[in-house]
């Protein structure tokens, strides 16, 4: 069961936002902050208001509604009023007759802005007190008294780099307006529940004039979860000049001003015992947030809460900085904090692995979790995998015998070099913010005994529709093709989450299961009148009733349309919360996740040490997805979270200026290639893994397999040290120029300390 | 009036032949398969296949990113969409596609279909490894490329046995049902059609392969006249000629790189343009298009002025010809006045033993500009000694470089010492800037290594 819309996306027939024909539809064009911090001292909007073919310029004061669209804190106006805080802030919108008179009409408005000295560097606002929230420590054990103990303390910096989406369809929105000031919104956007109200906020309407629309995005990786602008843009013109408008970026404008995956600085202490055994683990976390909070206090929360990685760790404390830096306000990404949070752990274990002269693999080993552990925020885990996906790697693979040929390889070769990662994943499924973790489902059955079900889950090639749709034909007992899924639609699903988290089909799919197991039961009950028999006996298979599994003579859609001549009830709203969640924050204690997604990798690189470039020679993955309902998408899913994570962590670089300026457009950002994926690349899904707390015993997959990415990182770096073993490796990520200053640059910095 | 078959329909429209193909094919055509993503030839989304007519009557397809392809270039040939292909229910490609779970978001998705729908109608190999560089410029953020490649090849396995491109490949990929059977009718539709009158026009201008032009100023073309060079036939072939190897000045990058003339004398030109730039791109990209762009760091610049390359320039006065290395007079300046082109490229045929290197370290492999690049071309006399020694380098000047006063290396032995001493004399050369491709430390640091690079692969072994 492939992704339920390939076949339209391979005969290019699936719309996508743009591809909506619309008569009449005006384009809008954002003119947008050249500084990264200022004052606007005047705006002149005349001339491009009276350009050819500009139906209309908007700024703050044209805002019927709220100029807010602050996701966690009312700290983001839709557009700048008196300040500017980072380079691509909207300042005003023009609205055209054609895209290329609205870009056009940009370069008319003349905008005077005192430019103030920006800050660019997270350690440097913190410094300053210029954080998002509260700084946010926990403590678990008794970190100080353990290092004391510790036989070999680690101590260091570290960082890791931002990560562009580079979804493939850039951030856009088709604006409709329609009678009695309402107006329908086709969004490429993530979260209904949440951009609907922010759309009414803007407008001054009430919700129920707004209508939000998501057939299918072409790509999200979060970043189309939390920032409203691109939606309340066209929005806001469309309700104002009554007529369609629609706004798309172009690639190089949503590059440089839309978030990213936050960057992370690190301070760590790492301590070990005689055996390796880690005790004490102190790390903070300086988060690159940009000039807003959007949604980064949660990136933070959850790199918080996966500090540890895959492993035990009887004391920490951990600290987290959200910094407000002069830059776009960073979102989600793919992961969501947790690559950069595991990330710390995976490079200090790795650094102490080869002082202490052990093969990482085997310190790792030694650490992972194991059942009956609690972690540091005072869960007690059960149903530990991380073991079991460990030895399955190892059985597939061979560590031991695999660390021993790249062992003998490095001592017979000078101009390349060999490197090796294993990389476990430890990644708790659920929103950290509890409240989140609800859905809604409505499911009809028509009178032909077609099936609808909408729920508040937005596809974007992850497959949840496709996932959806076989629980709902599963649960309904008919064949698939009878289930269609509909578009997420405020109007049918109120208040939805956004699909994040990998929580898409966890919570939708559960919702839509709970209406049609509601459904079933009011058609067996009917049924059980029909063939004067009782309910119990009777079941729906392949759209056949069956009494005591036997056909009992009773047709799908007979039953349907007998049912709805009975008057019987054929629609059904479902709702679904996941129990047993809570967290106190000023604790830092609870149980913030349902439940765990373990997986284990090993990856390989080869170093060119001539030339500091490298290939990647194999990647083996083992993943936990529990009872998956679609192993050819989970492993899908898997494969492209893996790769994306390589691209993290050895390709992409997002360079920025000493302005604040982003640098590096889509001629010089460059995302993994066909070429780039390693020829061995292996996803074996886990056998044998049930799992309670997930729809039909599933488990998430969306984003943990992302955090195996870093087995590129730690294996090139592991190739780096075998040629320069008196160096450390540079940070994430590494790219050839890293690579190459470390195996032939000056001997300055990135010396051990 | 420009005339074209679009898929299944012949189109005759008014609309600016500067208008790009993506835009026409979107917002005239309302063809809405065909997907815009990046606007410079970086993804792949709006790949689409331009049938050209042959002397022969058959009809060659090339993929090419429609989003850098001038409407103009489409005139009297065949333009396919991913619509063009949608004729039954699914072709092969599609089919595969679908079965192999190669598509999520679907947004990439048409323009695969388009790059492996090309290289089944074109590679002259049909190899996997073929089938992979087809799809070298086309990138996808969902897959991770595997389902994609197992997608490739099966297809290479369903189609092996077709005869060779494009005469005697048509009528096999219809009946694989990788092409509808329209195509069929096509050579003889694309005859039928009117050429468009010339119109000399003084202030046009010429647009070769158009790749970086289109992705650099695509709203001044789409104002402008243009005239097409890749319509010219005294611009097209490459032929031995007198003692060099002579390239028209609209042979493109994929033609280059395939010519039996070109793999005679350099075969290890096949593999190294493919650092060029994708088969989307190289398929329009030309190499004096790439020399007459100027880039400090293009590749085909780079490598040939190592060979020698000396450039024939036409324009109203009648032609001259220089050396390739006075071409350049400073950072994206270059000798070539208002008026003229580059007409022909001429490379001086390698004497036997010479030898012949290029090396590019860019970010990622393919599809990317060099950090730094360099080509040596070396010829040893009696006794091994050096005789002859060109070599040029890329990213560490305002304009390509030639690295001057190498005479003093002749007669010397290649080998290690040679090769430091020359990596240092590179280095001295050298003055690169700080930008998006690295420090200029590290691209200086980069070009010695380069150098040594260069010897060690001729000469494996022999270096430590």
């Amino acid at each position: 069961m492939s992704n339920g819309d390939a076949l339209m996306h391979a005969r290019g027939a699936s719309r996508f936002v743009d591809d909506i024909p619309v008569p009449g539809c005006l384009h809008a064009a954002l003119f947008t902050s050249p500084v990264a911090k200022g004052r606007i001292r005047s705006l002149d909007v005349s001339k491009a208001a009276s350009a050819p073919g500009v139906a209309a310029v908007y700024v703050h004061k044209d805002v019927p509604g709220l100029n807010q669209i602050g996701h966690v804190f009312k700290d983001q106006p839709l557009f700048a009023e008196d300040a500017v805080e980072y380079i691509g802030q909207p300042i005003a919108l023009v609205v055209a007759d054609t895209v290329r008179n609205a870009r056009k009409a940009l370069k008319l408005i003349e905008a005077g802005i005192e430019e103030l000295p920006p800050v660019l560097n997270p350690r440097e606002a913190a410094a300053k007190g210029h954080l998002h929230g509260k700084k946010r420590v926990q403590g678990h054990g008794d970190p100080d008294a353990a290092f004391a103990r510790c036989a070999r303390v680690f101590e260091g910096r570290l960082a890791s780099g931002p990560q562009e989406h580079f979804y493939f369809e850039t951030q856009r929105a088709l604006a409709v307006p329609g009678e009695h000031d309402t107006i329908k919104v086709y969004a490429s956007a993530q979260s209904p529940g949440a951009f609907h109200r922010h759309l009414a906020e803007v407008l001054g309407i009430p919700m129920h004039k707004v209508e939000l629309d998501i057939r299918r995005l072409g790509g999200g990786f979060g970043g189309k979860e939390s920032t409203a602008v691109w939606i309340a843009a066209p929005a806001l013109a469309a309700f104002l000049l009554k007529k369609p408008v629609k706004l798309v970026l172009g690639r190089n404008e949503d590059i440089a001003t839309t978030g990213k995956r936050h960057a992370y600085e690190y301070d760590y202490r790492l301590g070990l015992d005689a055996d390796g055994r880690i005790l004490a683990y102190d790390i903070t976390l300086y988060q690159h947030a940009g000039a807003c909070a959007d949604i980064s206090t949660a990136v933070l929360g959850r790199s918080f809460l996966h500090v540890c990685g895959s492993y035990r760790v009887p004391n920490l404390r951990v600290t987290g900085l959200s910094c407000r830096t002069n830059i776009p306000p960073n979102n989600a990404f793919r992961g969501f904090g947790v690559p950069q949070g595991t990330f710390a752990i995976e490079a200090a274990l790795t650094r102490a692995a080869h002082e202490l002269g052990v093969e990482p693999e085997t310190l790792k080993r030694r650490n992972l979790l194991q059942e009956g552990d609690t972690l540091p925020y005072g869960v007690k885990l059960s149903g530990v995998n991380a073991t079991r996906c460990w030895e399955v790697l190892d059985s597939r693979t061979d560590i031991a015998g695999r660390r021993a040929a790249v062992a003998a390889y490095n001592k017979s070769h000078k101009d390349t070099r060999k490197g090796l990662a294993a990389v476990p994943v430890c990644f708790g499924i659920s929103f950290a913010q509890t409240a989140l973790n609800q859905a809604g489902a409505l499911v009809n059955i028509y009178v032909d005994g077609s099936v609808a079900v909408s729920t508040g889950a937005v596809e974007m090639g992850q497959g949840v529709n496709a996932k959806i749709r076989i629980v709902a034909a599963r649960t309904l007992g008919v064949p698939l093709e009878r289930v269609r899924v509909e578009t997420t639609n405020t109007s049918r699903v109120p208040n939805a989450s956004p699909t994040s988290a990998s929580t898409g089909a966890d919570l939708n799919g559960m919702a839509a299961k709970y209406a049609c197991e509601r459904l079933r039961a009011r058609l067996l009950d009917f049924a059980a009148g029909c063939l004067k028999t009782g309910a119990a006996a009777l079941d729906i298979k392949d759209g056949e009733v069956l009494s005591a599994g036997k056909p009992a003579g009773l047709g799908w859609e007979k039953l349907v349309k007998d049912a709805q001549w009975a008057r019987v009830d054929l629609s059904e709203h479902a709702f679904y919360a996941t129990p047993d969640l809570h967290y106190d924050l000023e604790k830092e204690r609870g149980r913030p996740f349902a439940y765990y997604a373990y997986g284990a990798s090993l990856t390989e690189v080869t170093l060119d040490c001539v030339r500091g470039t490298y290939v990647m020679d194999s990647v083996d993955v083992v993943q936990d997805v529990g009872e998956s309902l679609s192993p050819e998408i989970d492993r899908g899913q898997a494969e492209g979270a893996v790769v994306q994570g390589m691209g993290w962590a050895v390709m992409e670089q997002l360079r920025y200026g000493p302005d604040g300026r982003v640098l590096t457009g889509v001629n010089a950002y460059k995302v993994p290639d066909i070429r780039f994926v390693p020829r061995h690349f292996s996803v074996e899904l886990l056998k044998d893994s049930s799992n309670p707390f997930a729809v039909c015993n599933s488990k998430a997959v969306g984003e943990p397999p992302f955090v195996h990415g870093l087995g590129a990182y730690l294996a090139v770096a592991d190739a780096l040290r075998a040629a320069r073993p008196d160096r450390e490796p540079p940070p994430l990520p590494i790219t050839p120029e890293k690579a190459f200053m470390h195996l032939h640059g000056p001997e300055t910095g990135g010396k051990r300390r | 009036m420009i005339s074209f078959i679009l898929n299944d329909r012949l189109v005759r429209t008014e609309e600016r032949p500067g208008m790009v193909l993506l835009e026409f094919i979107r917002n005239v055509s309302c063809l809405s398969g065909t997907k815009d993503a990046c606007r410079e030839g970086e993804c792949g989304a709006c790949t689409v296949l331009l049938g050209s007519p042959e002397p022969d009557g058959s009809v060659s397809y090339a993929a090419c990113a429609s989003c850098l392809l001038p409407l103009g270039e489409a005139d009297g040939r065949h333009v396919v969409t991913v619509e063009g292909l949608s004729v039954e229910p699914l072709t092969l490609v599609q089919r595969l596609i679908v079965e192999h779970g190669a598509s999520q978001c679907g947004f990439c998705t048409p323009g695969i279909v388009l790059s492996l729908t090309g290289f089944a109608l074109s590679s002259p190999s049909l190899s996997y490894e073929d089938a992979v560089t087809a799809l070298d410029g086309n990138i996808c953020r969902c897959t991770g490329y595997v389902s994609i490649r197992s997608a490739a090849g099966a297809l290479c396995e369903a189609i092996s046995g077709a005869g060779k491109p494009p005469a005697g490949r048509l009528d096999f990929m219809i009946k694989a049902g990788v092409a509808p059977e329209y195509f069929r009718g096509i050579p003889a539709r694309l005859g039928e059609l009117e050429a468009s009158p010339d119109l000399p026009d003084g202030k046009a201008v010429p647009v070769a392969g158009g790749t970086d032009l289109f992705a650099r100023e695509p709203e001044r073309l789409l104002e402008s006249g243009l005239r097409f060079l890749s319509r010219r036939r005294d611009l097209a072939g490459i032929r031995e000629d007198r003692g060099f190897l002579r390239a028209g000045g609209a042979v493109t990058i994929e033609a280059f790189r395939n010519s039996a003339a070109v793999l005679r004398h350099f075969p290890a030109l096949a593999q190294d343009l493919l650092l060029h730039s994708s088969a989307i791109l190289r398929n329009k990209a030309t190499l004096a298009g790439n020399i007459a762009n100027a880039s400090p760091v293009g590749d085909a610049a780079i490598i040939l002025l190592a060979l020698g390359a000396r450039l024939t320039i036409s324009g109203e006065a009648g032609e001259r010809e220089i050396p390739l290395e006075k071409f350049y007079l400073g950072y994206k300046r270059t000798d070539l006045a208002c008026g003229e082109l580059i007409s022909a490229i001429s490379i001086p045929l390698p004497p036997s033993g010479a030898r012949y290197h290029f090396e590019k370290v860019s970010n990622r492999v393919t599809l990317d500009i060099a950090a730094a690049n360099s080509a040596l071309f070396l010829t040893t006399g009696p006794g091994g000694t050096v005789s002859g020694l060109r070599v040029s380098a890329g990213g560490v000047a305002p304009v390509p470089m030639l690295v001057p006063g190498l005479d003093v290396f002749l007669g010397r032995s290649p080998g290690d010492a040679l090769a430091e001493d020359l990596a240092a004399a590179a280095m001295a050369a050298a003055k690169p800037i700080d930008d998006v491709r690295g420090s200029a430390e590290y691209k200086k640091l980069l070009l010695g290594r380069l150098i040594l690079a260069h010897f060690r692969a001729l000469y494996p072994g022999e270096a430590a």
